[in-house]
């Protein structure tokens, strides 16, 4: 039977998951069942007998037999009955994390301990890979940028990140446990994320729904805070709570405004500017084309963009073709900027005009442009009003010169006139005396009539170009001649206005480009102005020279009179439009003077004559290649 | 400085082409004419004692029409002037007019107008030289009287009475008689009335 017994102790032994050590009151040990040879790498005999110290590393080595010692002599247990974690040592020399539990074997004299040894490596490795997990997790929680809130199902806050905390400014203490929408929500907003929250403990909203809303932080600032919230479920699918992830978009908000505000910007100055922009590349390459781009081109919005080919044979005016090719290619050849303007013709008939600018640079598909297309046709037409404007008041000042002039000129037909009358009254008369008219003197008659009619024509010719409505153009001019041609007008003026006029042409003079009428006009003018200047003078000084000379690259004329001078006063208003020291004068003489002389490249302005006087000159540039 | 010697038209305009038709229309009409360029060059050549009348442009440069007729009233020139004016000159003869010209005219003009206006200063300066020689007479006539007859004059062409200038002269009634047939006489006047008439004569035109 006790044979039987130990058998059955030893297969019992030997099943067993555990390690079963047995020592006596030496920790000598007597009995190592299978699973020890197992976990610590030793036979039964080769560690019977000798102290179990041996399967412990340092320091419980040295520790165990005081140990043990202790015990036997106080009675006081540490680990029996209990059972610790310890480390063991294996053959091969390892140490294991090992969980042990001792008992004392009752009735056995001297005493005798059986240990039972389990190898918790593994389970070990698992708490340390759960609380590994949870740091982690707590970490993601504080690194997140974002705010990570959980809500009990009264809308406390239950779970607060270190970001949360720190946008709202509240410690984790001060708002675990408190009402999330009392303390963290502007009164405006709180209504509605109630029942938003709600909603979601109804499980009404879809998993991760989201939405906007601003909170309030501590310091009472207002911050736009976009949610992602999802409800807490119990395992019966009760809710319970909700998880929210909000990202702080104040910032971003702000960002976005403002590029859409200068998007819409840009949008409606295109629309306003007529003008739209294009990115393509040459030839076949993608286009982009902006909105405005359909408007100024006529085209609704839904036509794809076209190539530079298939644009300039559909849109660009016919006739403007092949200016058009013409600076393309130029532009392309030298990949630089191109700036030139054409017309089109729009898809419902309208003639635009279209002002194009950009540049081209290399691509790998072609050539890269980008540009803009204005459509400038307002103004084109703004242009040409200001330029039929201008030349209608140049006219007026025109006819208003020759008004002032008209006494002389009536006096300057008048005299061929008169002449003509009386060489025919004259003639008749001897025709009729007894005896007849002397034919010598009736021939002279006659020739003297034709002589003085065409005298009367030219006068009649040259007052009629002057004064016509015309297109101001550009021509060859000799000055010299210019002046010669005035006289014919200039000098009944001077003449009624009992002033000589006193021409010195130096034939040096240059040649120079110029509108001839509008030249004749300044001088005219100028003319005017030193005869009105001049009339009140004594006898001796109511002379005016009108010179020409040579001056640099061009030629100067000038108008010199021996007259009182500017007084100051009206130096300073001498070419402003409107300004007249003059009873009947409108004002617009040397303004128009002035602007007709700029426009030819020259300058218009006065010095005083030497001895007294004002001379009054303008330059004009050489014309250029002759 | 006879009453026979011709009369001639003076011309002074500085149109080549007016002066010249002018002188071919008087030289048409039997009219002796002289032309001048400017009013300098007939003020240099003028002749009082020469019987005429002038054709005048009253704008010219230099001097013009109405100062050469400034000049000539400076002068006691009796010339009759017929102005030639423009249109819009009519303030320019109006003033000539206020100083003795004897009418103007606008160009161009219808030849039997300016002949006409020609012939009118001719007989004015006719008239005025006629007159001139008469009241030469008369001065001639006042300057071979004695003192006290000239005196007596000066009272009878006032109107006074025989007796008030007998007072007046502190000599007799019969005294002043016998003068006043004396100046009467030698005054060649028929009446008083006509002795009068030559008083005023001699003191016009100074």
């Amino acid at each position: 039977m006790a044979t039987n017994a130990a058998q059955e102790l030893e297969a019992l032994l030997d099943a067993a998951v555990d390690a079963v050590i047995v020592i006596n009151h030496r920790s000598e040990i007597m009995t190592f069942n299978r699973s020890a040879e197992r976990l610590f790498g030793y036979s039964e005999e080769q560690v019977r007998g000798r102290n179990v110290s041996m399967l412990m590393p340092e320091p419980y080595r040295s520790a165990h037999d005081s140990y043990v010692g202790a015990y036997l002599n106080t009675g006081r247990a540490r680990i029996i009955g209990i059972g610790r974690e310890i480390a063991a040592l294996r053959a091969d020399g390892s140490v294991f994390p090992a969980a042990l539990s001792v008992g004392q074997i009752r009735g056995a004299e001297p005493a005798r301990f059986v240990g039972f040894i389990q190898d918790i490596t593994t389970r070990k490795a698992a708490i340390e890979a759960l609380r590994f997990e949870r740091d982690r997790a707590q970490t993601y929680l504080d690194v997140a940028e974002v705010i990570l809130l959980a809500l009990d199902e009264h809308g406390c806050v239950t779970m607060i990140n270190r970001r949360g905390q720190e946008i709202l400014g509240y410690s984790e203490a001060e708002l675990v446990g408190s009402d999330w929408f009392e303390t963290c929500l502007p009164d405006a907003v709180r209504a509605d994320r109630r029942a938003r929250f709600a909603a979601e403990l109804a499980l009404q909203l879809p998993p991760q729904s989201e939405s906007r809303a601003e909170i309030l932080t501590r310091s009472g600032e207002r911050r736009l805070i976009a949610w992602r919230t999802t409800a807490l479920l119990d395992p019966q699918g009760q809710a319970i709570g909700c998880l929210a992830s909000g990202e702080d978009i104040t910032e971003r908000q702000t960002a976005e405004d403002a590029l859409r505000q200068s998007e819409a910007l840009l949008r409606s100055a295109q629309r306003l500017a007529h003008l739209g922009n294009f990115e393509i590349v040459h030839p076949n390459g993608p286009q982009k084309w902006s909105e405005q781009m359909y408007e100024v081109l006529g085209l609704p919005r839904t036509h794809s963009p076209m190539t530079v080919a298939e644009f300039a044979e559909t849109i660009v005016h016919p006739d403007d073709r092949e200016h058009f090719f013409r600076e393309w290619a130029a532009a392309r050849a030298g990949l630089k900027r191109f700036d030139f303007e054409f017309r089109i013709r729009r898809a419902d008939g309208e003639l635009r005009y279209i002002h194009s600018q950009g540049t081209i640079t290399t691509h790998p598909d072609g050539e890269l442009v980008i540009g803009t297309l204005q459509d400038i046709t307002e103004r084109k037409h703004a242009e040409h009003e200001l330029r039929v404007g201008q030349e209608r008041l140049t006219h007026v000042a025109r006819l208003s010169t020759m008004g002032e002039m008209a006494t002389g000129l009536a006096h300057e037909i008048n005299q061929p006139l008169t002449a003509i009358a009386t060489y025919a009254q004259a003639a008749v008369r001897m025709m009729d005396a007894p005896g007849g008219a002397d034919p010598t003197d009736l021939r002279d008659a006659l020739v003297q009539i034709v002589s003085q009619s065409l005298r009367a024509g030219e006068v009649i010719r040259r007052l009629r170009s002057f004064v016509k409505t015309r297109t101001a153009h550009s021509e060859q001019l000799e000055v010299n001649r210019l002046v010669e041609d005035i006289r014919i007008l200039a000098v009944p003026d001077a003449r009624v206005n009992d002033v000589r006029l006193v021409l010195q042409l130096d034939p040096a003079s240059p040649l120079v480009a110029g509108d001839p009428v509008q030249l004749q006009q300044v001088l005219l003018n100028l003319i005017r102005n030193a005869i009105d200047a001049t009339c009140e003078c004594p006898t001796a000084l109511r002379e005016l020279t009108i010179s020409t000379r040579p001056l640099g690259d061009g030629v100067e004329v000038a108008v010199v009179d021996h007259a009182g001078g500017i007084p100051e006063s009206v130096a300073q208003n001498l070419f402003n439009p409107f300004y007249t020291t003059k009873e009947t004068g409108t004002g617009l003489g040397l303004a128009i003077s002035r602007s007709i002389i700029t426009a030819h490249r020259g300058k218009l302005s006065y010095r005083p004559t030497p001895g007294g006087g004002t001379t009054f000159y303008f330059t004009l540039p050489q014309l250029v290649g002759v | 400085m006879t009453k026979d010697k011709p009369s001639t038209v003076f011309v002074v305009d500085d149109d080549d082409a007016v002066r010249t038709s002018l002188r071919l229309l008087l030289k048409s009409v039997g009219l002796p004419v002289e032309t001048f360029a400017s009013a300098q060059e007939f003020l240099d050549a003028y002749d009082a004692d020469r019987a005429g009348s002038l054709v005048l442009d009253i704008r010219m440069p230099g001097m013009s029409g109405l100062e050469l007729q400034q000049k000539l009233n400076d002068m006691h020139a009796i010339v009759p002037i017929v102005f030639i004016t423009g249109h819009g000159d009519v303030p320019m003869a109006v003033e000539a007019m206020q100083h003795g010209a004897v009418d103007f005219i606008q160009k161009p003009f219808r030849d039997q107008d300016l002949i006409d206006r020609i012939n009118q200063a001719l007989e004015k300066d006719r008239e005025n030289r006629n007159g001139l020689r008469e009241r030469d007479a008369i001065r001639q006539r006042i300057g071979h009287l004695t003192p006290r007859e000239r005196e007596v004059l000066e009272l009878v062409t006032k109107g006074k009475a025989n007796k008030v200038i007998a007072g007046d002269l502190d000599v007799s009634q019969r005294t002043v008689e016998i003068h006043r047939a004396r100046v009467m006489e030698k005054m060649g006047a028929s009446s008083l009335a006509h002795l009068v008439r030559m008083v005023i004569e001699a003191d016009r035109a100074q």
